[in-house]
Order: C-alpha cells, then sequence, then structure tokens
C-alpha cells in the first residue's frame, strides 16, 4: 500500500487516534471526536489535492 | 482526605513519568492506570514509526548548520527508544530517489512530534492537571 492516497489514510488515521485519545477521556466522545478529525484532514487532503491539480506550484 | 504530597516530590515523580513516556511510548500512561491509552500509545507510535522506516525515510543527523535538518532530527528523537534501536541496527538512512521518501519522513516525524505531545499529556495527568 503506497499510493498516495493509502498513505494519506493511513497518515490521517495515525493522527486522528493519537489526537482523539488525548482530547477526549470518554470513550464514545474518541471515536466521534476522532471520526470527525479523520474526515476533515481526508476531505480536506483531497480538496487541496484537486486545487493543486487545477493551480500546479 | 489524601495528604498532598510536597511539590518537589510530586514534580520529581512528573519527570520521571515524562522520561518513561518519551522512552517508551505510552509507559507514561501505563504507568499512571490510563490503560486504554497507554496500549493505543504504545501500538501506534511505534508502528506510525516503523511504517515511516519501512516507506524509506530518513532519521536526520542534529546537523546545526542546517536548522530545519537539525528540527527535523529533534522530532526524530520524540520517540524515545525506537530511535535508538533504528540507528543500531542502521536502519533510517533514507533513499532520496524512493517515491515515499517524502512520506517516510513525514511519518517518522510526525510519530516523534505525537509522543512529544503525549509526554506532556502524561506530565499533566502526574501532576493532577487532568
Amino acid at each position: 500500500m503506497t499510493s498516495h492516497v493509502g498513505l494519506m489514510l493511513l497518515f490521517s488515521g495515525f493522527v486522528s487516534l493519537v489526537f482523539a485519545l488525548l482530547m477526549k477521556d470518554d470513550v464514545a466522545e474518541q471515536m466521534r471526536f476522532g471520526a470527525a478529525l479523520f474526515a476533515g484532514f481526508v476531505a480536506a487532503g483531497l480538496a487541496l489535492g484537486w486545487l493543486m491539480f487545477a493551480f500546479p506550484l | 482526605m489524601a495528604r498532598r504530597q510536597p511539590a518537589s516530590t510530586e514534580t520529581n515523580g512528573a519527570a520521571l513519568v515524562c522520561a518513561m513516556a518519551w522512552a517508551v511510548p505510552g509507559a507514561g500512561h501505563l504507568w499512571l492506570g490510563r490503560m486504554q491509552k497507554g496500549i493505543a500509545f504504545l501500538v501506534a507510535l511505534p508502528l506510525m514509526y516503523g511504517i515511516g522506516l519501512w516507506l524509506e525515510g530518513q532519521i536526520f543527523s542534529f546537523d546545526l548548520s542546517q536548522p530545519l535538518v537539525a528540527l527535523a532530527a529533534l522530532a526524530d528523537l520524540g520517540i524515545g527508544v525506537p530511535y535508538f534501536i533504528a540507528r543500531m541496527l542502521g536502519i533510517g538512512d533514507g533513499r532520496v530517489v524512493s517515491v515515499t521518501y517524502e512520506y517516510g519522513n513525514s511519518f517518522l516525524v510526525v510519530a516523534g512530534l505525537l509522543n512529544t505531545l503525549v509526554v506532556l499529556d502524561a506530565y499533566d495527568i502526574a501532576l493532577g492537571r487532568k
């Protein structure tokens, strides 16, 4: 699994997991917060990817 | 009502917890009885570091003539014992021409930085702030 999207998903998963555990104490809150973070990371990554496709550096 | 420990003893204990949390990701939380968090950190952070090495990322050396490289080296060191194991095994030299080189660097640096946050969290717990 060395595709750009795959690695982005993996990276987002790790960072979301650690942030969720650090920020929240209740398991249900950790799940909600972690899922929201993960979705935010992935959405931002895809949006920036398409933006760079339209406006390459 | 439990008697509060003197401030210096409390700070020494917190410093010891920080040292443990830095050396072995999650060890500080495990020591403080936060089992769920400790086990998750113990698994996730070394795994993230290992994936960074597998992706042929580089463990940077401390080169003060290049400040950004020195900062990356400091971030790499944040993971604790896995850093020294990788150094002893001679892995983490990085392969610049590899397509995953930059991804590997990101995984290595961020794993170290996340463990630094985990250390600070353990410190706060040890001092009773959380």
